[in-house]
């Protein structure tokens, strides 16, 4: 990992109040998997103060891309910056989605958590069998819909909270239906903790391997300032950013 | 060039930089950005006796140029900590410095004691100021009669160099500050974080499980400034400032104030290679300002 200047290539709206930044690095282009993620400042000043983690969505080096959504004065920052503008960045950091050959592999995305589980696709749809599921709040906030369409997988299913434009529903409606229909053995997900406490009580005791990609508000992004942490279900806390941000299901205490 | 060297009389420091305790990790997690041998020195991550999980997150809130913590000195615990000491400092001879951490003076001294038989750390930091542990966010630091007490212990009892670090949380800074000197300290490290409150209006709670948070980062510096001047005024002991030290500049008004050495706290978790940015930005301001060395200002203020 490193921290460098990363000159912005392209900084545009996806759709509503998100936008899709490609970032120039070798380093981070070239070392980054699906799990990693980046501490990106959003201003040159001391305000705000911290960096802002995002997951990398995809990589095609010498350039990487991040999404957000504009809900702050940090993305709104962010949002502002133009082409060849210089950003400070620190990165590929945290751990990664185990990596594997001829699985039958269901990712399962909520809302902005489709950073990594893009980035899977894209990297391991050719080895592995993948499925998708993928919801939000509403189709505005369902993203990247059309690029994940341009892989082959062997089923997609998408919802949202109130029925816009998709199924209405949550990722959980249908999963034990597709992870049977599918012969899935291993999920990775991303998305908000209560899609996480909802995917554990769903399908937590099926006895596949579930990895999540948890989300924090993050001090530092490599372990030294102990700030971003979850309650493990040994007792002890666990940093999302050095210990994972990809951690086996069961490692986690759900509260549900 | 400039002699960047920082004398604290019982060790000669290559330059005057030291990322702070609770900003730097073991050391060993910079590794990866730096060499940890451009530093003056560096102070690990404070220790209890035991090992320790922390607080209840949230752990941090940001404010404007500034940080709230409430992290709770999460932590192996001082055994546990003699081998990451180990594998560190066999991969720099920048001095170590350890900050220790007690419940009462009985558990200073413990921890010190641990410590104090280690070749491969230099010197202990005693905190005694910490805000996030204590009920109320007390401290020997809030009277000089119990900061004597504990430095004296420590200095009984144990040989490496004492660095006192004192709270800004109390009426009378300097005062605590010559307990410390009084009680044979070798030298003082100041500020520790401002205690502060963060409120979340909706739910109408304090963000904080522990209520209060100290705040560290830029926003703190004319604070901390004013008051190493005033400790520096105080003693005649070596003083080390912290808070919210940013660039070369800032580091040559802390020694303007009278510090001989100073600590990087916040700048380290927002920017890994921050504390090497601010060395080279010292010694080229030194340049530019003609500053031969440190000791040429400190304390020099034409007033």
């Amino acid at each position: 990992m490193k921290e460098e200047a990363c000159r912005v290539i392209t900084n545009t709206i996806i759709q509503g109040r998100y936008y899709l930044m490609k970032l120039e690095s070798s380093h981070i282009s070239e070392n980054s998997k699906p799990g990693n993620f980046v501490m990106v400042a959003v201003s040159g000043s001391n305000d705000p103060l911290l960096k802002r983690p995002f997951g990398i969505f995809k990589t095609d080096p010498p350039y990487f891309y991040i999404y957000y959504e504009v809900v702050g004065k940090g993305s709104e920052l962010l949002a502002s910056k133009m082409t060849g503008d210089l950003v400070m960045v620190v990165g590929p950091l945290g751990n990664t989605f185990p990596e594997y050959e001829n699985e039958n592999i269901l990712l399962v995305g909520g809302g902005r958590g489709i950073a990594p589980l893009y980035f899977a696709i894209e990297q391991y749809s050719g080895s592995n069998n993948l499925s998708l599921i993928y919801g939000a709040r509403s189709k505005d906030d369902l993203l990247f819909t059309e690029e994940i369409g341009k892989f082959a997988l062997k089923e997609k299913a998408f919802y949202t909270d109130d029925g816009s434009g998709f199924t209405k529903g949550q990722v959980t409606t249908d999963i034990k239906e597709i992870i049977e229909r599918n012969g899935i053995n291993i999920t990775f997900s991303c998305g908000p903790d209560k899609m996480f406490e909802s995917l554990n009580s769903e399908i937590g005791s099926l006895g596949i391997s579930n990895f999540v990609s948890m989300e924090a508000f993050m001090g530092c992004g490599f372990g030294i300032c102990y700030s971003c942490v979850v309650k493990g279900s040994d007792g002890k806390y666990k940093k999302v950013c050095s210990d994972g941000p990809v951690f086996r299901m069961e490692e986690i205490k759900w509260q549900i | 060039m400039a002699d960047l060297t920082a004398d604290l009389g019982f060790i000669k420091l290559k330059n005057p930089v030291i990322p702070a305790s609770g900003t730097f990790g073991y050391g060993g997690e910079f590794l990866q950005f730096f060499d940890l041998d451009l530093l003056g020195a560096f102070v690990m991550k404070g220790v209890y006796s035991e090992e320790r999980g922390g607080n209840e997150p949230p752990r941090i809130w940001e404010t404007p140029s500034g940080l709230l913590n409430s992290i709770g000195l999460a932590g192996p615990g001082a055994e546990g900590l003699r081998g990451i000491i180990k594998e560190v400092a066999s991969k720099t001879s920048t001095p170590i410095i350890v900050n220790v951490c007690g419940g009462n003076d009985e558990e200073y001294l413990e921890v010190a004691r641990v410590l104090d038989v280690m070749e491969e750390v230099a010197m202990l930091e005693l905190n005694i100021s910490c805000p996030n542990v204590r009920s109320g966010g007390s401290c020997p630091a809030q009277s000089p009669s119990d900061t004597k007490k504990v430095v004296r212990l420590l200095k009984e009892n144990t040989k490496k160099p004492l660095i006192v670090k004192l709270s800004p949380n109390v009426s009378d800074v300097p005062s605590v500050a010559r307990a410390a000197e009084e009680a044979g300290a070798d030298a003082i490290s100041v500020v520790n974080t401002f205690l502060g409150l963060a409120l979340d209006v909706k739910n109408r709670k304090p963000v904080f499980k522990n209520f209060f948070a100290g705040l560290s980062g830029p926003a703190i510096k004319p604070l901390a400034l004013k008051i190493v001047w005033e400790v520096a005024e105080a003693v005649n002991i070596p003083v080390i400032g912290i808070g919210g030290i940013m660039t070369g500049r800032d580091v040559l008004e802390f020694i303007l104030a009278g510090a001989t050495a100073i600590q990087t706290g916040t700048v380290n978790i927002i920017e890994p290679t921050g504390s090497v940015r601010i060395i080279n930005e010292t010694l080229e301001l030194m340049d530019e300002l003609k500053i031969d060395n440190l000791e040429e200002i400190r304390g020099g203020l034409n007033i």
